[in-house]
């Protein structure tokens, strides 16, 4: 089976690099993006299974950044963590299929554990596509 | 994709006796998404109510909060029960999509309170104090308004100058987004953590001292200014002050809390302007505001620039005593040079006290030695330099000053209607020029009743000035630099040399203020009476004779620091007033909390209990909770799916136990409608076994004549009791579980009870929520019976409350070894308060049953009772 593999994307350099090496040490396997083109073109690059990503940055904003993942790539899990707390951005997130909406500051544990509910989603989704399928072909078969 | 899968499940449901092996692998794919789903909803519903106690006590408590923390629970709640919403409707499609249009209806409500809109400050950016007055409050802060307005009215003597005014503010801040960022800055920071606080206070100030002033900011103060020097035919120098708006009221002074840059010159007047603009974030303006409860967008910095006045002498002028409210003497302090040694706690001041009576008199004066003076340099800025000649030992105000002053500070008062305390300077022609004058906050002189003092009592050290009354006991901690401070202990004595504005900050953590300079007339003393600290100021050598973490009792009212806790002194404290009840930021929150936390559907059976009906996020949480547990059953029995629908514990006793795998709960695939206990691998499930099998149950307690007729009655009328009739009290004992959770739904007798836990390694998740309900006997006995295990779970720390006969208990975030052991307790619980509540009225029997429960829980705990908890060892009971 495959092993979770999660992108970090942060605007803030000093933020980034402190999570990557912090979620690193805990087992993770994760690599940082500083923006939303840039998370855009790892996911092209390779399989990513859960993002976590910052609303506010320059450019493209978290929020127009999880709706392309979305459309993109239906399976990749995105989590919202964010040091602007807004009703208003956390409903429009998570109708636009986040998996969560967090606020900073975070407790490393918490957030590892929301990435493993997220990656345990995917791995149901993908499952579930694949028995879907065996279906179908068990289907013409008959 | 969810669509495409119910229309497989709905072939499978015709064909449900022949299940091809794809089609088994569907429904537990199915199954295992269910209870995902379920999971996380559980996850968010227990972070919800986990949410709304952490709002709840914020509001009861003393602990401060900021406007951050409004935000961030309403938003964390908003957003877990949006997603418990979204999980419902995924478990039941459709059927509960008008919570949606609840979460929306009750969100639009909730916004205000946690996102003001601000209105836009309008006017000009910069008004001549000649064209300010009390009207003007809003615009320049009533600092620099109330200066204005007495000098216009009184005809006193101001310096001339101008104010930037709020609306300069807004302008500067919002150039380059500048307060979105310094919000999202402070709301992503762990402020409730010094370091953490101290830190973001830098990086904010420097974020303000770096930004550029907007260009018709900046051309509007340079206007100002040349208009200034052309009155005064020469360059002029200013004192930049902080006059925000809310500063300077008599329940929220922020003495001291701002900065004052003093002697600018022209060129370097923008800096200083940010400087005065970036101690808004100062560390200790930062913590009052959180302390008071004051959001950060009522508090627009204006800022007055006032012509420097070099003066001979200066102080503070209080036209009352501030540490007694029956004294009408006038107090006045002063200083040689500028009033700064003064207010800054410097400097121990020269006293001059002034009886009031139809004329008014120098009653009595202290005259201390003055080693030093703050000037102005002829450049610019400010100095500190020494006094040698016998300058320094004479007064620095003649008592005719004195009284010309009391005079101007009576004036004042009698114009504003209450005590005032006044900053005063003279000027090189020995006239006295008014700086600033606000409302003076007078507090008592102390606790009732004061003992006087014991020979019992141990005296460590005494002397100095009462700047704030009370009494307190506490560790001895001295504070020499800010790095100290950020060490400082919650409830240490602060002890340190200068009484400095800064260490105000520490306030909320001082249980008491010792300093060997300074003066009641200081910022520091201020906010000590502000925060109830009792503070004794000017006690020599305090540093050096005092020594860190020595324990000590402070009595402020009478000077005097005592060896050890003096209970009898600290029993008669005065218990300390909430400083955030009432405050703006306290008021969001309490609005915010009227449309989260209370719950009004309480009863699942009751006829209300609907999706429409909900009126608080509470509500929905409760609702949707109640209604996942349903269709968690209702999936699995709907399927009859074999592997994954309820099968009946396998336990030779009277009662049944059904159980409901969803996920992980079997240690292996189990066939046919039995399970054995050793199939069972879920953790709360067995550890509450382990409490139901502990002990047998013994049958009811002995009945009294009104007892049994108590249950005759009740039997005959409460339709609920009857098995006949279809309720929740009606249903099987049942478990749901996985292997990390447990959901046990029993009706044991006439009681109901649901203990619903999540533990794992995730300590964070860990949670057990206990609901017990009903009963027999009357209601009276029934509010008993619940009072009585509320009473046995207190000391295991539950949170509980009580309505009616309805006890619900929750605790959370326990280790698992914790959770586990208390899991047992309530499993003990279920079996033995069976009927109980026949005895309630019955004192000796309640007793006897108490007594016989604990120590059957401590027998149990112990593990000298049953050892394992296997089902056949609790035959007799059940």
């Amino acid at each position: 089976m495959e092993s979770l593999k999660a992108l970090f994307v942060d605007d803030e350099t000093g933020y980034l690099e402190t999570a990557v090496k912090r979620m690193k040490k805990r087992g993770i396997d994760v690599i940082g993006a500083s923006s939303g083109t840039e998370a855009l073109e790892t996911l092209a690059a390779q399989a990513i299974h859960v993002v976590v990503m910052d609303v506010r940055m320059p450019g493209m904003d978290g929020i127009q950044a999880l709706r392309e993942i979305r459309q993109r790539y239906p399976l990749v899990e995105v989590i919202l963590l964010t040091g602007h707390a807004s009703m208003e951005v956390a409903i429009q997130g998570m109708e636009s299929g986040a998996f969560d909406y967090l606020l900073k500051p975070i407790d490393i544990d918490e957030l590892i554990y929301k990435i493993q509910d997220a990656y345990k989603r995917r791995q149901i989704q993908t499952k579930k596509i694949e028995t879907i399928e065996k279906l179908r072909g068990g289907e013409r078969e008959k | 994709m969810i669509q495409r899968l119910r229309t497989f499940l709905s072939k499978f449901r015709k064909s449900i006796q022949a299940h091809s092996d794809e089609e088994v692998e569907a429904l537990r794919v199915g199954f295992k998404e269910r209870y995902h789903q379920f999971k996380l909803l559980l996850n968010a519903n227990n972070r919800a109510l986990e949410l709304m106690s952490e709002i709840e006590r914020a509001l009861q408590g003393s602990t401060p909060f900021g406007m951050h923390f409004v935000r961030s629970q309403c938003t964390r709640i908003s957003t877990d029960v949006f997603q418990i919403i979204k999980h419902i409707n995924a478990l039941a499609p459709n059927k509960y999509s008008v919570l949606f249009e609840r979460f929306k209806e009750i969100q639009h409500q909730l916004n205000p309170f946690v996102h003001p809109s601000t209105c836009e400050i309008k006017g000009p950016l910069v008004m001549p104090m000649a064209t300010v007055d009390r009207g003007s409050a809003d615009q320049t802060g009533p600092k620099m308004a109330n200066l204005a307005e007495v000098a216009k009215q009184l005809q006193l003597k101001i310096p001339d100058g101008f104010a930037i005014t709020a609306a300069a503010f807004e302008c500067f801040m919002a150039s380059g987004d500048l307060q979105a960022e310094i919000d999202r800055r402070i709301q992503a920071a762990e402020i409730e953590r010094p370091d953490h606080l101290y830190a973001l206070s830098i990086s904010i100030q420097q974020l303000i001292i770096e930004a550029p002033v907007p260009s018709h900011l900046s051309q509007a103060i340079a206007k100002a200014m040349e208009q200034l020097e052309a009155a005064s035919g020469r360059s002029v120098f200013l004192a930049v002050r902080s006059s925000a708006l809310g500063e300077d009221l008599a329940e929220t002074s922020f003495a001291g809390q701002y900065r004052s840059v003093l002697n600018v010159g022209k060129e370097t007047l923008f800096t200083a302007y940010k400087e005065v603009l970036a101690s808004k974030y100062s560390l200790p303006a930062m913590t009052y505001r959180l302390q008071r409860g004051i959001r950060d967008e009522d508090v627009p910095m204006c800022v007055g620039c006032l012509r420097m006045i070099d003066a001979k002498a200066g102080g503070v002028l209080y036209t009352r005593n501030p540490v007694d409210i029956r004294d009408d003497t006038m107090i006045i302090h002063g200083a040689w040079g500028l009033p700064k040694s003064v207010v800054d706690g410097t400097t121990v001041p020269d006293q001059f006290v002034i009886r009031r009576g139809d004329t008014l008199a120098v009653e009595a004066s202290q005259i201390q030695h003055k080693a030093q003076r703050y000037v102005c340099f002829p450049e610019e800025g400010v100095c500190r330099m020494a006094l040698t000649g016998p300058e320094a030992d004479q007064p620095c105000l003649s008592d005719a000053q004195a009284l010309a002053l009391a005079e101007m500070g009576l004036r004042i008062e009698t114009y504003y209607g209450t005590a005032q305390d006044i900053e005063w300077a003279l000027d090189d022609d020995d006239q006295i020029v008014l700086l600033q004058c606000r409302p003076l906050k007078q507090i008592s002189p102390g606790a009732k009743n004061l003992p006087a003092a014991d020979s019992r009592w141990s005296i460590r050290a005494q002397g100095g000035q009462t700047a704030s009354t009370g009494v307190a006991a506490g560790k001895v901690f001295i504070v020499n630099k800010e790095a100290d401070a950020l060490q400082f202990p919650k409830g240490a004595i602060l002890v340190t040399a200068q009484a400095l504005p800064r260490w105000a900050m520490l306030l909320n953590r001082a249980a008491a203020v010792i300093t060997e300079q300074g003066s009641l007339a200081g910022h520091l003393a201020n906010v000590a009476r502000e925060f109830q600290v009792p503070a004794i100021f000017g006690l020599e050598d305090a540093t050096q004779h005092l020594k860190s973490s020595e324990s000590v009792t402070v009595d402020a009212s009478t000077c005097r620091i005592y060896h050890g806790r003096i209970e009898e002194l600290l029993a008669l404290r005065e218990a300390p007033r909430n400083l955030m009840a009432g405050s703006r930021v306290w008021q969001m929150l309490d609005n915010a909390a009227r449309l989260i936390i209370p719950l009004h559907l309480l009863n699942p059976d009751s006829p209300e209990f609907k999706a429409d009906k909900c009126r608080t996020l509470h509500d929905i949480t409760r609702f949707c909770h109640e209604k996942a547990v349903q269709e968690m059953f209702r999936f699995g029995k709907e399927h009859h799916f074999p592997e994954r629908s309820s099968k009946q514990l396998h336990a030779q006793v009277p009662m049944q136990w059904w159980v409901l795998n969803l996920d992980d709960g079997f240690t292996t695939e189990v066939d046919g409608r039995f399970v054995e206990l050793t199939n069972i691998c879920s953790i709360p499930m067995l550890a509450l076994w382990e409490g139901i099998a502990a002990h047998p149950w013994e049958g009811p307690p002995p009945l009294d004549g009104k007892g049994f007729a108590s249950v005759m009655f009740q039997a005959t009328t409460n339709k609920a009791l009857l098995p006949t009739v279809r309720s929740t009290m009606t249903n099987r004992n049942y478990f749901m579980i996985a292997k990390n959770y447990c959901s046990l739904q029993s009706r044991l007798g006439f009681h109901f009870s649901i203990i619903e836990s999540l533990v794992s390694e995730r300590t964070s998740e860990n949670y057990i929520n206990f609901h017990f309900k009903g009963g027999g006997a009357d209601t009276s006995r029934r509010i008993k019976r619940v009072q009585f295990i509320k009473e046995i779970l207190e000391p295991y720390g539950f949170r509980m409350t009580i309505k009616e006969d309805h006890l619900n208990a929750r605790i959370e975030q326990y280790i698992m070894s914790t959770i586990v052991q208390y899991l047992k307790i309530l499993g003990y619980l279920t079996i033995h308060t069976r009927q109980l509540d026949m005895i309630m009225s019955n004192p000796t029997m309640l007793n006897h049953y108490r007594q016989k429960i604990l120590a059957g829980i401590d027998d149990m705990l112990a593990a000298k009772a049953v050892a394992s908890a296997k089902p056949e060892m609790q035959s007799a009971g059940l």
